[in-house]
């Protein structure tokens, strides 16, 4: 007989997120993907200067605010005709890739680990190591006191399946502690070059107001072989391991198996790693024309069909007769298509980019992984993995590249009309900024963001979107109260804050 | 220290009354205030309309840091992003925590007063569980500006009629005592420093508007290592040039905060550092004017 398992709230993910399942035998026959929190960011911008748009579109998000700023960036540069000098676009490149890597190295241990750990496995803790001899004296003394909820926040949690496999669960757990330094230095590198973290200062459009001082991008090199010993000694072998004890997850999740990105990381020449869809058919570029946003699922009035060059900001209508979310469903050529590191990946190997593929190729052997597999709740989670030890590699290269003796920004024309694109890809996927100016002022604004494309509702068609499609077939345990289902849906590291805005 | 009951329920007394609350909440709040008098601040946080840039803010908290604020100085009863409970462990969480109560509420983002679908938790709207969490709370601290003033998601025109914390509480008709943390993002030492503060001492003292002087008292110009270059004249009329930034839109010289003298990041970097203006995000009134521009670089006849 069939039954819901509902989660809500979905915990340890950027924002307001429900998920709906429709369960029968013992698996999920249907999913809904339900975004619960709605601001009217686009609304917010019309009429405002042209400058205010990154300011505020970066606050659209915490997490990601770099990829916001730089999308905002180069849409009023693309309207503006200003062209950002080289060293410009590197300096954005390194404070976006060291927000990759906090925002990854996050996603992995804090806020997904916790849902294959046994945290139990502290408290027998008969080691020397300074950090579980900390946790573990710490848990004990709130496990024998009268604390209202001890060992919060790692503590209560759903029932389940976690596994026995001590390397494991005290790896996870000593290194969920360092990973809270490691993450922070990373944010420490963006601020150097961006101001300050969350939501940077320096990036406007034509490029950053700082001078790259050789001094700085010293301290910014220190700081970076520090997280990069952490990525390659910690978080690579931690991923190998749970690839090991998790064989099951390369089994759930599967999706739409059509990819997206925009290209990422700006090099002089164009991106690092290349735009594109794959599909079956294999690679095509990139074609924008295609992306249309529906609402039929929405809490938005009527039911469009817009391309966001053409759309004005959607109207609240929450009792809307269908709707279940607030996310709009974005649709390439009328399709559903995933983002994100997975996607950025194989959009490269699709693309002919050979030493991502061969690095693609020889990550998943050593995973034990078959490349079938990868589109899977583990495989987003190796990718992601794989693509932050890419990325911490490319860095010192774009360091090496900056000049510090030149500047990082244009002069301004001050012409503040016309239209433009910003395209860039977040941690979490393919991210654009659509603008018109007028007058000198905002005309329209529209963002697509890359939670928007992965947790879309169901659009005209009725078609589920990827996170939807992924739950489908997820064998789940009654007992275990969606744990299953968490684990699936976090494997696409969702933002709601950014999906909806 | 091992407390006895006799002795904490009188330190616990006097703690409440630091706080400004009644005696007659003391056995209701029993279990948090004790674990107050033992040295760790028990929280609830919970968000409205909110990017979760101040919850990543206290993560870069530098000292005491994350690991050491999580298992030493407060107790997380529950918080949206690090909280290994999810689902119906979530919703159990957030329940204990308020039939207990006692806990200092720590609300990130945003209130919708209008469109109150707007944000919902649990399948209830953040508007009504926000009040139910209030009033069993000793304590308010409103992180960032949206939750202290409404921030953007109350510029116009406001489709969802969002607004602080404060506003939300007192048309609700309830008083509590409630601390204004402005900032997008707050700072982690105003956060930190706040929460330890509540936890060592009781209140700290508030200005009007309720934010803690000892962090907002002063104007971020008045501590400006550009200052000088403010007096001599010396601005810069270009993005990217030297010298003060008050023709470029700077808003230091209305925005109270202690940026200039504290940095970002652990020291490495602040706005005005990275030669770019400070945008006022502690005001209350930031980002509310659509036609208050941040950068203005056509006006540079100002002075």
């Amino acid at each position: 007989m069939a039954q819901k398992i509902i989660l809500d709230p979905v915990t340890r993910i950027e924002g307001h997120l429900r998920i709906d399942t429709r369960v029968d035998n013992g698996q999920v026959i249907e999913a809904w993907s339900k975004g619960e929190m709605f601001r009217g960011f686009e609304a917010l911008l019309k009429g405002r200067d042209p400058l205010d748009a990154p300011v505020i579109t970066q606050r659209i998000c915490g997490v990601c605010p770099v990829s916001h700023a730089i999308a905002s960036c180069k849409a009023i540069e693309a309207a503006n005709d200003l062209r950002v000098p080289a060293n410009g676009h590197l300096l954005r490149t390194l404070v976006l890739a060291a927000n990759y890597l906090q925002s990854h190295i996050l996603h992995f241990y804090h806020l997904s680990a916790l849902d294959f750990v046994q945290v139990e496995a502290l408290l027998d803790y008969a080691g020397r190591d300074p950090v579980l001899l900390d946790l573990r004296h710490w848990a004990q003394g709130e496990l024998n006191s009268n604390r209202v909820l001890p060992v919060a926040p790692f503590l209560p949690k759903l029932p389940g399946d976690y596994p026995g496999n001590r390397e494991w669960n005290l790896g996870a757990l000593g290194h969920y502690v360092e990973a809270l330094d490691i993450r922070q230095e990373a944010h420490r590198m963006a601020a150097l070059l961006g101001g300050k973290i969350p939501h940077t200062a320096t990036l406007v459009p034509g490029g950053l107001t700082l001078l790259p001082e050789a001094a700085l991008l010293e301290d910014f090199r220190t700081r970076l072989r520090r997280v990069k010993r952490f990525i390659e000694n910690c978080y690579i072998p931690d991923l190998l391991l749970a690839a090991r004890l998790f064989p099951a997850y390369a089994e759930t999740g599967r999706g739409v198996e059509r990819y997206l990105s925009y290209g990422a990381f700006d090099e002089a020449g164009g991106s690092w790693m290349p735009a594109g869809t794959v599909r079956h058919e294999g690679y095509a570029p990139l074609d924008l024309s295609l992306i249309r946003e529906e609402t039929h699922a929405s809490f938005y009035r009527g039911n469009l069909q817009e391309s966001p060059q053409a759309a004005a900001a959607p109207v609240p209508q929450p009792d809307k007769p269908g709707a279940y979310s607030w996310l709009k469903a974005p649709r390439y050529d009328g399709l559903s298509y995933e983002v994100g590191p997975l996607a950025r990946l194989k959009v490269a190997a699709a693309a002919g980019h050979r030493p991502i593929a061969q690095a693609l190729a020889a990550f998943l052997r050593e995973a034990g992984l078959p490349e079938h597999k990868l589109a899977s709740t583990l495989g987003r989670h190796a990718a992601r993995a794989l693509e932050a030890l890419l990325i911490a590699e490319r860095m010192e290269r774009w360091l090496d590249q900056v000049d510090p003796a030149a500047p990082a920004i244009a002069p301004h024309n001050n012409r503040m009309t016309g239209t433009g694109v910003g395209l860039v890809e977040a941690p979490r996927g393919a991210l654009g900024h659509w603008i018109t100016l007028a007058a000198g002022r905002i005309g329209s604004y529209q963002c697509v963001v890359p939670s928007t494309w992965n947790f879309s509702p169901r659009g005209q068609g009725q078609d589920p979107g990827p996170v939807e499609a992924a739950l489908q077939g997820t064998p789940v345990n009654p007992d275990f109260q969606g744990l299953e289902v968490a684990r699936v849906v976090r494997s696409f590291d969702p933002c709601i804050a950014c999906a909806v805005h | 220290m091992k407390l006895t009951r006799r002795t904490f329920l009188k330190d616990a007394g006097l703690l409440l009354a630091s706080l400004g609350l009644e005696p007659s909440l003391l056995p209701r709040m029993a279990d948090a205030l004790e674990e107050m008098a033992s040295g760790r601040a028990p929280i609830l946080w919970l968000q409205g309309l909110s990017c979760s840039g101040c919850s990543v803010s206290l993560l870069n908290s530098e000292s005491p840091g994350p690991a050491d604020l999580i298992t030493r100085y407060l107790s997380l009863y529950f918080h949206q992003t690090l909280s290994a409970a999810t689902g119906a462990a979530a919703k159990d969480a957030v329940e204990t925590a308020i039939a207990k109560g006692g806990y200092i509420l720590v609300v990130e983002g945003a209130v919708p007063l209008g469109v109150k679908e707007a944000c919902k938790f649990a399948d209830e709207n953040f508007s009504e569980q926000l009040l139910r969490a209030a009033r069993s709370a000793q304590a308010v601290v409103c992180t960032g500006t949206c939750a202290a003033f409404g921030g953007i998601p109350a510029a116009p025109p406001n489709l969802t009629g969002a607004a602080g914390v404060g506003a939300a509480l007192k048309q609700a008709g309830l008083a509590r005592p409630l601390i204004n943390l402005p900032g997008c993002p707050t700072h982690p030492a105003w956060l930190v420093g706040t929460l330890l503060q509540v936890l060592k001492s009781g209140l700290p003292e508030l200005d009007e508007l309720q934010r803690p002087t000892r962090f907002f008292g002063q104007l971020l110009h008045e501590q400006c290592p550009l200052f000088a270059q403010y007096q001599k004249k010396h601005f810069a009329q270009a993005l990217g040039e030297d010298g003060c930034l008050f023709k470029l839109g700077c808003q230091g010289v209305v925005t109270q905060a202690d940026c200039s003298l504290r940095g970002w990041n652990g020291g490495v970097n602040w706005c005005i550092r990275g030669r770019s203006i400070c945008i006022g995000c502690a005001r209350p009134e930031f980002a509310l004017d659509p036609q208050f521009a941040f950068f203005r670089l056509n006006e540079n006849d100002l002075l």
